[in-house]
């Protein structure tokens, strides 16, 4: 507390204290009376007779108020102040973090346990909501108001700006906790969505918001990769809430794999990798269920961090981490894998146990990432069919290296024979080496199938077109990522006739290889077809010469064989994310169940048989049904096909729980330590003037009653 | 409990006692716990054996003896000789005290007002009856004067005259006055203290002489109104009017209740006093009706009869 005027208020004292008391020395004028004897009165007022001055005051109640009313305006007139801690600004933005690794239970309680670190968040910020300012009489600030946002994969706005403190408190505490990962992108992009916009003759502005700045507080752990994006605007302030501590520990599975062996599909192959951000080693069993039966334990041991090391990629930004003087100590990594025989569909689940013990890990703090869930097709081997005019020894040996089941010749004869009876369907590819067949009188180039086409283009509304030969070509550019040209090297390819093609894509036809004169490899997709297009002839190429063709057609029959495109072992997916898949043509009556006893979701499928599942929130294994076709990986169950999917954390980010210190922005690094915070100072002197007043009418009251002593 | 500001004091007997309650008083006579020897032959029985119709006791006869007292009848029956006693019967010496102290002009109505009618009632019954009255007022110089040895009807007016002329003032040491008192007294009877017991000395030493002689003594406390319930508000400089002590009070409920209790502490105390020594106390106010005074309060104790 501070005096703004103190010798002011001194002198005053001075003056007025004596003042009082000499007039109320004066002010008794006693009224004489006679009375027989002052015998029993003298008894009774022994205490009050007595003659010294400060006896006589001694119990004289109204005096003592009169000087307590005195003392308040004196007080009121040195104008004391107190300096109070209080937020730089009164709009704020309260963003917990509700993530998968807010689940963890490392902080600890008054009662001696530990709380996760979503209720630790909890508390802090209905703490925080305390501090918030209200309107008062006496002060010229208005109300701090608060927003409430709840933020995993995404946002969720629990509370919109009040100055309400119950209302925030309840928001508060109906945030619930996720198992998705987390990103704080979107969440202040929304944040800033709802901040008033600034008018610019009349229009808002996006991105300019008006009024006042915010305070964005920030409750998390700080495991939060895309922080580095998050753009909290200009002139706001984000305060960051370290929730947890850094010395957390955690063993977890953070990827899960499963391979069918190229040569033998019925080998399955499981990896776990798993990761330790412990100082020391962590030794774990991990255990393998394969359709509920435990099919093999590994112990491992899991390294501890490593000092000094890189941040892991995509948890900051460089600049950002240029800004983090605090070294990041990687966490450590093992891997475990489990080789087993399994022709069948497999539903895998892989859980890391103390060792010897058969029980969940102890002192984990976070148990989500303890156990992982595949779904694994039935192995299969495709069945081929080569339409061939000519011949093409070159395909036919790279074709017949590959695992299949059956690889058939035809000619356009035969071929066209077969698909009159119906037969085409038995195939699950079929290459057209320089034939295609003429397309019907829908316009449809092919009929319904995969195709891979070498040297030639479909007819009709394919999205193809030739514009022309264009002589010699070399290939540029292809998309590395995609299934069927990945791990190929295609600088070295040289086309004899490199005929200049233009794409279309609203008929679906994406470019896979550019070469120098336009696209050289297309794929084309419509609900009924899929196709990769080689536009050019490869026999008048030197590619047949080149490992990348056996490499590309052994890739290009896998892909179009595989029925999902979510991943040709396992359909994975994280907590919080939908699955996008197709199931075969023509199913109906689709759901969606958790394993093993959810209830059924209904979901609706497209025409093509396209379904969007999810977004699932929680980890385990998922299983969509339909009536239907069941598709070449698909069960049969009870007369409904059946598909399994996996939804993992598989996040290093979510399971390295070690709270940080900074939160790196795309503007600003928000340390635990920084307040946003300014001294303010608040005037006392209407509250003692107040209590003044009150005192006055007490002693009123008092004066009336006559109660005098 | 202050002082009287009216002080038209009664100069007659009327005026002291009217008609109607000496016709009321007629029929009493005083009553004492004790036989006392008298001085004259009186109305009342007295310890010593004498020449009245009433039988007391036999004793056997000595030679000297009178032989009219001789029982001849015993003599007959059984050939001894034995006296007939009889009681004597002798008059009460009754002597009233009044407190007539500046203290005792004192409360609405006045105490002196109250004791000089008592006083007065009583002395005409103890005439009446033939007894030896006397009376003293307590004032300035301890005893302010006295009347002594009145007997019989006639003297109501002596006594009421010297009632009358008694002028309430001053202070006195009530010690000493109880000591004069007890010093010229003659034999022994009833006394009648009538004061307020309000004395800063302490009544403790008075009342052991007064009780000395053996007299029986009736003391009658009497109180104002406003002493019992003081009636006063406010910031007061209160002034004793016999020492001019002064005492400066805040008249508060919590004082009030502490004067109550010191008041009722003091009657009990003095109360105990007087128990202790065979001697009776009435507290009575001021504003009592003489009448009833006498003829509930005093008849209920055994004073009158």
């Amino acid at each position: 507390m501070t005096w703004l005027t103190p010798g002011i208020g001194l002198i005053a004292a001075a003056i007025a204290v004596p003042s009082l008391l000499i007039l109320y020395f004066l002010k008794l004028r006693r009224r004489d009376v006679e009375i027989s004897t002052t015998l029993l009165w003298r008894k009774a007022i022994q205490d009050l007779q007595a003659n010294a001055p400060f006896q006589r005051l001694r119990r004289n109640l109204l005096l003592f108020l009169q000087l307590l009313v005195l003392g308040a305006a004196l007080v009121a007139v040195a104008q004391p102040q107190s300096v109070t801690q209080r937020f730089e600004t009164q709009r704020h933005i309260i963003l917990i973090d509700r993530s998968a690794s807010m689940s963890t239970t490392d902080v600890p309680d008054d009662r001696g346990g530990t709380i996760s670190r979503l209720e630790q968040a909890r508390r802090a910020a209905k703490a925080m909501v305390d501090e918030l300012r209200e309107g008062g009489v006496f002060s010229k600030d208005e109300a701090d108001e608060a927003m409430v946002i709840a933020f995993d994969a995404g946002p969720q706005i629990v509370q919109q700006f009040t100055g309400d403190k119950a209302r925030l408190r309840a928001a508060i505490d109906s945030i619930t906790g996720a198992q998705t990962p987390t990103s704080i992108e979107a969440t202040m992009a929304a944040a800033i969505a709802h901040l008033p916009k600034r008018l610019v003759e009349g229009q808002a502005i996006e991105g300019l918001t008006a009024g006042q700045p915010v305070t964005m507080h920030v409750f998390s752990d700080g495991r939060i990769p895309d922080a580095t994006r998050a753009k909290p605007g200009p002139e706001n302030r984000v305060e960051y809430h370290m929730i947890g501590t850094k010395a957390a520990g955690n063993v977890g599975i953070t990827s899960l794999r499963a391979e069918r062996s190229f040569d033998n599909p019925a080998q399955l192959t499981v990896y776990a990798g798993i990761e330790n951000n412990e100082a020391m080693d962590r030794r774990v069993d991990a255990e393998i269920m394969v359709n509920g039966r435990v099919a093999g334990i590994k112990s491992v041991t899991v390294p501890g961090v490593k000092e000094d090391g890189p941040a892991p990629e995509g948890t900051a930004a460089p600049e950002a981490l240029a800004k983090m003087p605090e070294t990041w100590a990687r966490p450590g990594v093992a891997g475990v894998a489990f080789s087993m025989e399994e022709a069948g569909a497999a539903s895998i689940r892989v859980r890391l146990l103390s060792p010897g013990s058969g029980t969940m890990l102890e002192q984990d703090t976070f148990a989500l990432d303890n156990e992982g869930f595949l779904a694994v097709p039935a192995a299969k081997r495709l069945s081929v069919a080569v339409v061939s005019s000519a011949g093409n020894p070159f395909l036919e040996a790279a074709l017949s290296g590959l695992p299949l089941s059956r690889l058939s010749q035809f000619t356009p004869g035969t071929w066209e024979e077969t698909l009159r009876r119906g037969k085409a369907g038995e195939f699950d590819v079929v290459v057209l080496d320089g034939w295609v067949p003429e397309a019907d009188a829908a316009g449809n180039p092919l009929s319904p199938g995969r195709y891979l086409v070498l040297g030639e283009l479909p007819r009709g509304a394919s999205g193809i077109v030739r514009k022309g030969d264009g002589g010699v070509g070399v290939i540029i550019d292809w998309t590395r990522d995609h299934p069927a040209m990945k791990n190929l090297m295609l600088d070295d390819v040289q086309a004899g006739a490199m005929p200049v093609l233009e794409v279309s894509r609203e008929l679906g036809a994406t470019v896979l290889a550019k070469g120098d004169r336009g696209p050289a490899v297309v794929e084309m997709q419509t609900p009924a077809v899929r196709a990769i297009v080689v536009g050019f002839d490869v026999m008048k190429s030197t590619w047949p010469l080149r490992v990348s063709y056996v490499v590309f057609l052994a890739q290009a029959v896998q892909y179009l064989g595989d029925e999902g495109s979510v991943q040709e072992t396992g359909r994975q997916s994280q907590p919080g994310r939908e699955i996008r898949d197709r199931l075969p043509a023509g199913a109906q009556d689709v759901d969606v169940r958790k394993m093993p006893d959810g209830e059924r979701t209904p979901l609706i499928a497209g025409a093509d048989g396209s379904v969007i599942i999810g977004p699932l929130g929680t980890t385990g294994l998922y299983e969509v049904s339909w009536k239907g076709a069941a598709g070449p990986t698909d069960q049969i169950v009870s007369g409904r096909a059946v598909r399994l999917y996996a939804v993992n954390l598989n996040d290093s980010g979510e399971s390295d729980v070690r709270a940080a210190t900074r939160l790196p922005l795309a503007s600003d690094v928000a340390t635990a330590s920084l307040k946003t915070r300014t001294e303010g100072v608040r005037r006392l002197w209407p509250w003692l003037l107040l209590g003044a007043l009150l005192v006055l009418m007490v002693e009123w009251w008092v004066y009336n009653r006559k109660v005098y002593v | 409990m202050q002082r009287t500001t009216d002080i038209t004091r009664p100069k007659t007997l009327e005026e002291l006692l009217p008609s109607t309650l000496m016709a009321r008083l007629d029929p009493l006579d005083l009553a004492s716990r004790k036989v006392f020897y008298g001085k004259l032959k009186g109305e009342r029985r007295s310890k010593k054996r004498g020449q009245s119709v009433e039988f007391a006791d036999h004793r056997s006869y000595v030679s000297g003896d009178d032989i009219r007292h001789i029982d001849w009848n015993i003599f007959a029956r059984l050939d001894t000789l034995f006296l007939k006693l009889f009681l004597e019967e002798e008059d009460l010496a009754l002597h009233v005290v009044i407190d007539a102290s500046a203290s005792s002009d004192c409360g609405i109505p006045s105490k002196f007002a109250f004791m000089q009618r008592a006083a007065m009632a009583m002395g005409y019954v103890g005439l009446v009856n033939l007894n030896r009255v006397a009376a003293t007022a307590m004032g300035e110089g301890a005893v302010q004067s006295s009347v002594r040895d009145l007997r019989g009807k006639r003297r109501v007016h002596d006594l009421a005259r010297w009632m009358c002329s008694v002028e309430p003032g001053g202070s006195f040491s009530f010690r000493e006055a109880a000591e004069r008192i007890a010093l010229s007294r003659r034999g022994k009877g009833i006394m009648l203290v009538f004061s307020d017991f309000f004395f800063k000395e302490g009544f403790e030493t008075g009342l052991k002489l007064l009780k000395g002689r053996g007299y029986d003594v009736f003391c009658i406390q009497v109180l104002s109104p406003q002493e019992v319930e003081p009636d006063l508000v406010g910031d007061l400089r209160l002034r004793d009017v016999e020492d001019m002590d002064m005492a400066e009070i805040t008249v508060s409920a919590p004082l009030l209740k502490r004067y109550k209790a010191n008041l009722a502490a003091y009657c009990e105390s003095l109360r105990e006093f007087c128990a202790r020594r065979e001697m009776q106390l009435l507290t009575i106010r001021s504003d009592t009706p003489i009448e009833s005074f006498i003829l509930d309060s005093l008849r209920k104790r055994g004073v009158v009869k």
